[in-house]
């Protein structure tokens, strides 16, 4: 058991708003379950002391974002719209959202929050559960037609706080939206975030989630999507500089036929341990599923990586892919893979794969014959696994990661 | 067209080594503690170092918890309700096949095994156990001239002490698992081979279980020791009689090759595995463990696993010598309500080791068929190799196919790679060797053994064939 983590509950602020009564019901959960359970598949390998750090962190309840840190982040892209997200936001102010985008009413939250999760059967989970008893501000909006302006959710978790955030969103039957997640983490804070998407019948998401931390981060984030039919939903991921960084991706595809792709990356340097779990469920025929996941470990860091794809009787000709590739660079960090297929129809294409290694000696050879140094030839080659993932992202994310950023893991 | 059901009547083919031997048994009675644990050393007449493995281990066992992960979902085991050893009458293992209770020799006669002089199976041996005894080797002699020991395991005990107590043990710990813990404490046969330094086994080696009495768990093991540059082949292969009632099985097996030497080790599992409602069958838990200790030694596992209502099975190789190499190639058949959680495990501790996995799952009927497996690159583990391929073929919509494989690394400069597929029986494919005439159950059993053909091209000939027809038989009924 984790020590004071009472004391911590009773100190969180009182429940209030729209919140209130998931709060109440997520603490209650806490009280009883203070840890993840260990021999949970999915906690098997976490870093429990991390977690622990992270956890005693106070609340933050702070509604200024000092205006140094803001000036930091990049321009919006042209065309583009920014909201910022946690206690020092804009979820229940009245900044207004433009044509396209319209904020969920009060009876409309209490219709749709957490059925999302409820159908990704995730609503017990500890992390939800974490997020549930501390977030007291949602942002809830729905999203109808077509060439809308990206959107960009900014989230900042400031030293020596903790900051939870909640989203919900509604895609309208036929809508398209770009949009992206920027999680900024200072040294020694953590954030926790849950998001639940609801994909109407053939609308188009483009969602990118980049996770930046600064030495001790601390970041959890949880995903709940539901896909309808003939949807599609392309996630891109990017995870970098948490000490203790968790993504839970979980996707339903209610009715299948829908389309569904899933890019991931996590550099993982120092002593950090970054871990992707996601989940994949076809609840209907025909639909389809490209996953790739990569890691890179270096140091004395540790990656996770654990995907399952769950294929029930009624998701006839199913077709899922999913591989997880991995780059260990050095001897002292370690790479967990796992992805795993449950299939019950017989009638689908399912395939996965993993691999893990370091970078390949006769592409560095190939390089270096034509002149390049061994240093130079990594850097090249990492930049391209790397590019491979990132450019799924949304256009203008590319201001937010540092170009050279993979000079750091050589 | 092809219609559902003739695949899935091609699965269904009834059970033909179901019946009981009646004969004299001495059974010991019901339940599991210190002094039957006592009793069976006695009666075995065992050294007392034997006797504290058994106490240790069962001390282990009683600390410890049935494991729940696999997902096997079968009703709670009352161990006490066991009886831990039964054997046919006899005053004593008998010289010569001619004492022999010939209702024994009748059965193995029935399960194709001869064991009479003039019918036994030219160039393979064989040590057949009846429950809780082993009844008899074969060309013991023959092989002694080359120095292989080939025995039970309680031969081996009272012959070869100083062997036994020198590998008993070494590669399954007593404490091992569960299941490890239960048969290191009440294990009562099995076979024994030692192959001397520089020898290459003249023959194959084959072990032949048979589950006798409804009541009785069957808890043998094996013990196959390969000095420097020797080889040795060993088949193994297991039937029981219907029952209603499940019978448990929970045997080790345990291998050690040293440098240079390797070990091939093929089992057909045809134990019985139930009705098509999933009454009755045996669970099988089962710990096989290879340890390629010197440098350079082989560990091969091949497996055909059609029996059993649950089977939980993971043969590994601990690749302790640098250049050592282990294999694992499975091929498991679940049929009606039969449960199938298996796989293998790869530890990579030494430099420049390779390992290759190939394992098949085929799932019909409304069973079960899950692989789990693990790759483990230890820190020391560079240059080291793997490739894993799993594939399942999903024979109805009832019936699943699962995946788990765990990759772990710690060496940056050891590769893995894992894939795996799940596919069915394609139409295309079915409809094009039925326009060339071929039947339609021909043309499924050739499909699944062309799905097999990695698999089965690793046993040994006899084995392979034999594999092959059984693999068709089970499928009766199934495919359609």
């Amino acid at each position: 058991m984790r020590l004071n983590s009472k004391n911590w509950l009773t100190s969180l602020p009182q429940p209030s708003g729209t919140l209130s009564e998931v709060q109440l019901r997520g603490r209650e959960f806490l009280f009883s379950n203070d840890l993840p359970p260990k021999n949970n598949e999915s906690w098997r390998l976490a870093d429990y002391e991390k977690l622990n750090r992270f956890l005693d962190l106070p609340v933050s309840n702070d509604s200024f974002l000092d205006s140094e840190s803001r000036n930091l982040w990049p321009e919006v892209a042209s065309g583009a719209f920014r909201v910022v997200l946690g206690p020092a936001g804009e979820c229940n102010s009245e900044v207004s959202l433009p044509v396209g985008f319209r904020r969920l009413t009060n009876p409309e939250i209490e219709q749709m929050l957490g059925k999302t999760l409820d159908s990704c059967s995730c609503k017990d989970s500890w992390s939800v559960s974490l997020n549930h008893a501390l977030t007291s501000e949602l942002l809830a909006f729905s999203v109808s037609g077509r060439n809308l302006p990206p959107m960009e959710l900014i989230s900042h978790a400031k030293t020596n706080e903790l900051c939870p955030t909640r989203v919900l969103i509604v895609l309208e039957e036929n809508a398209e939206l770009e949009l992206l997640q920027v999680v900024l983490g200072s040294d020694f804070s953590a954030h926790s975030h849950l998001v639940e998407i609801h994909i109407g019948q053939e609308a188009n998401l483009t969602h990118g989630l980049i996770g930046i931390g600064n030495n001790n981060s601390g970041f959890m984030a949880n995903l709940a999507i539901e896909q309808e039919l003939r949807s599609n939903y392309l996630f891109t991921s990017f995870i970098q500089g948490m000490a203790f960084g968790r993504v839970e991706p979980r996707l339903v595809q209610r009715d299948g036929q829908a389309n569904t792709t899933i890019r991931g990356l996590q550099i993982a340097k120092g002593s950090e341990q970054l871990a992707t779990h996601s989940s994949i469920c076809f609840k209907g025929p025909n639909g389809t599923l490209d996953q790739l996941q990569k890691a890179i470990a270096n140091d004395s860091s540790h990656s996770i990586f654990n995907g399952t794809i769950d294929v029930p009787r009624v998701a006839q000709g199913t077709n899922a892919e999913q591989l997880s590739r991995n780059l260990l660079l050095s001897s002292r960090a370690r790479i967990d893979a796992k992805p795993e297929l449950k299939i019950v129809a017989d009638d689908v294409r399912c395939a996965h794969g993993a691999t893990v290694s370091q970078l390949q000696q006769e592409e560095v050879f190939y390089l270096r014959s034509r002149g390049i140094t061994s240093n130079q030839a990594a850097k090249l080659l990492l930049d391209g696994y790397c590019q491979e993932i990132l450019e799924k992202l949304p256009s203008n994310a590319k201001n937010w990661i540092i170009s050279d950023e993979c000079k750091l893991i050589i | 067209m092809t219609s559902r059901n003739a695949v899935g009547e091609l699965v269904s083919q009834p059970y033909k080594y179901g019946f009981v031997t009646e004969i004299e048994t001495e059974k010991i009675a019901k339940g599991l503690n210190e002094d039957v644990i006592r009793l069976i050393s006695s009666k075995k007449q065992e050294p007392e170092f034997l006797l504290n493995f058994r106490l240790r281990a069962f001390r282990k066992w009683l600390q410890m918890k049935e494991p729940n992960w696999a997902e096997l979902g079968y009703p709670s085991i009352d161990y006490q309700d066991i009886v831990y050893y039964a054997a046919p009458k006899q005053n004593q293992k008998k010289s010569s096949l001619d004492e022999v209770d010939p209702k024994l020799l009748e059965t193995f006669d029935k399960l194709g095994i001869p064991l009479g002089e003039q019918k036994r199976l030219a160039n393979v041996a064989v040590d057949a156990v009846f429950d809780s005894v082993s009844i008899a080797t074969t060309y013991k002699e023959k092989l002694a001239e080359d120095g292989v020991v080939f025995c039970s395991i309680s031969e081996a005990v009272s012959e070869y002490p100083e062997l036994i107590e020198k590998y008993l043990g070494t590669v399954v710990p007593p404490g091992d698992n569960f299941f490890a813990a239960l048969n290191s404490a009440v294990f009562s046969d099995g076979s024994f081979v030692y192959i001397p330094k520089g020898v290459e086994c003249p023959m194959e080696l084959s072990s032949y279980f048979r589950i006798n009495s409804g009541d009785t768990g069957q808890f043998e093991r094996t013990l196959i020791i390969a000095e420097e540059y020797s080889s040795v082949s060993y088949l193994e292969g297991c039937t029981a009689p219907m029952f209603d009632t499940n019978t448990l099985h929970a045997a080790v097996v345990e291998l050690v090759a040293l440098d240079e030497a390797s070990i091939k080790y093929s089992t057909v599992q045809n134990w019985y595995s139930g009705d098509e409602k999933g009454v009755g069958g045996i669970y099988n838990f089962v710990t096989k463990r290879g340890l390629c200790k010197g440098i350079n030694s082989k560990i091969s596992w091949s497996q055909v696993e059609t029996g059993s209502a649950i089977t939980w099975k993971y043969p590994s190789c601990i690749l302790q010598g640098e250049g050592s190499v282990g294999e694992f190639y499975s091929v498991a058949l679940t049929n009606h309500f039969q449960k199938a959680d298996t796989g293998t495990k790869m530890v990579h501790v030494a430099p420049n080791t390779r390992s290759t996995i190939v394992s098949k799952g085929i799932s019909a009927g409304k069973s079960s068929n899950s692989y789990r497996g693990l790759v483990q690159m230890g820190p020391k583990a560079s240059g080291a190799r793997n490739y894993s391929q799993c594939d399942s073929m999903l024979i109805g919509d009832l019936a699943a196919a699962n995946t788990y494989p765990y990759i772990r690394s710690q060496q940056p400069a050891a590769s893995i790679e894992h894939e795996a597929s799940t596919c069915r029986i394609s139409e295309d494919q079915l409809f094009y060797l039925q326009s060339r005439g071929i039947g339609f159950e021909e043309a499924v059993s050739m499909m699944v053994s062309g799905f097999c053909r990695e698999v089965f091209n690793q046993l040994p000939m006899e084995f392979a064939a034999e594999a092959d027809k059984l693999l068709s038989l089970k499928l009766e009924g199934s495919v359609g």
